[in-house]
């Protein structure tokens, strides 16, 4: 259930503004208790959305990472790394 | 009885709240919405009922129905601060959804539910232009857009006339709208975003498409070409167009009075009325 939890703390960067707060202050500390891989934790920490993309995270979550810039982000960065993701005609990643 | 007396087919970007009160009433946005609104008035609604793609906020990963109805006398929203929207408290009609419910499930669809909940964007920025005073009871029917697997056109085109059947044996004269919310072809947040943006519309030609076999009421066409494949192809978010595909199903596949396509973002404004 890893990638759930992705995609659940992206979620709780819109709803829970004090999670929100702490992404923005010290994401390590407050991915700390999360039950995340060693590369999810990493891609996350990085801000690196295309791995998580390709790890199966879903986009539009992701997405508040970029809207409330967080881990690094920011609409430009953001869009940047997930453009360079190669996909098909679906969208799923290839390569 | 209850009658369904007019369709509508209405986009929902999030920031377009936002662009209407920077840009004034003369901008786009506020034309065809504005539009909209005085075709809607005109019909004096009782009730809307509107097909709708939860973006994860009504719903989550972790209980995700493919088709659920909002059954309560009001709701909250937005869930999901899009700028510049208020918090709405929007009245429902718990009887008449339960009944809809009923109805379809014994119809062989299968309906999930949901009480004591809010909304997002999806559903409130349509109706923060359409019904601002927010007088008109609205009734969300949810259908999963997003998140493969979706389900098939043609089940959601039957789902909607079902819908009608249900709602057309209401024993209260309430006059129905019936609306559809989302795109045609439209990314949010995905690789196919366009540059320096966090949407972009991969599949142009599709929401053309689209628009033309709306007004020239080619529906069976419509449908046979809305495959999975077809809707992913068009975006993350393409699956929104089985919420007017309901629509459709639900008023009878009548020919439009009009389409108005806003291309750069993948989606339209559509009127169906016949009184």
């Amino acid at each position: 259930m890893s990638i759930f939890a992705v995609n659940h703390l992206c979620r709780e960067v819109l709803r829970d503004h004090a999670f929100r707060a702490a992404m923005k202050s010290d994401p390590a500390k407050a991915l700390a208790p999360l039950d995340l891989s060693d590369d999810e934790r990493r891609a996350l920490l990085a801000g690196d959305v295309g791995t998580l993309y390709r790890m199966g995270v879903n986009a539009f979550l992701m997405n508040y990472l970029a809207r409330f810039e967080v881990c690094g982000l920011n609409l430009k960065i953001y869009n940047q790394r997930m453009r360079a993701v190669k996909v098909d005609e679906i969208g799923q990643p290839v390569g | 009885m209850a009658q369904i007396v007019a369709g509508f087919g209405v986009p929902h970007t999030p920031i377009f709240p936002h662009f209407v009160k920077r840009d004034g009433p003369d901008c786009e946005i506020a034309k065809l919405f504005g539009a909209q609104k005085a075709q809607l008035a005109a019909e004096r609604p009782d009730l809307i009922v509107m097909f709708d793609t939860d973006h994860l906020n009504t719903f989550f990963l972790d209980s995700l129905p493919i088709f659920a109805v909002g059954i309560d006398r009001s709701f909250k929203a937005p869930n999901d601060e899009p700028q510049d929207v208020p918090n709405y408290i929007v009245p429902s009609m718990l009887d008449v959804a339960a009944h809809i419910r009923s109805a379809v499930v014994a119809a062989g669809f299968d309906v999930g539910m949901t009480q004591n909940y809010s909304v997002d964007h999806s559903v409130i920025v349509p109706l923060h232009f359409l019904t601002p005073d927010m007088t008109v009871p609205v009734i969300p029917f949810f259908i999963s857009g997003h998140v493969p697997p979706l389900p098939s056109a043609q089940r959601c085109h039957a789902l909607g006339r079902a819908v009608a059947h249900a709602i057309e044996s209401w024993p209260v004269a309430l006059r129905v709208v019936i609306m559809g919310s989302g795109s045609f072809s439209l990314e949010v947040g995905g690789p196919r975003m366009a540059p320096g943006r966090s949407d972009g519309v991969p599949d142009p030609d599709w929401a053309m498409r689209v628009v033309n076999y709306l007004e020239e009421q080619k529906i069976d066409r419509l449908i046979a070409e809305a495959t999975q494949h077809q809707l992913l192809k068009a975006g993350n978010v393409g699956g929104e167009l089985l919420n007017w595909i309901a629509m459709l199903g639900a008023i009878g596949d009548r020919k439009p009075d009009y389409v108005a396509p806003q291309m750069q973002n993948g989606h339209a404004y559509g009127v169906w009325r016949w009184n």
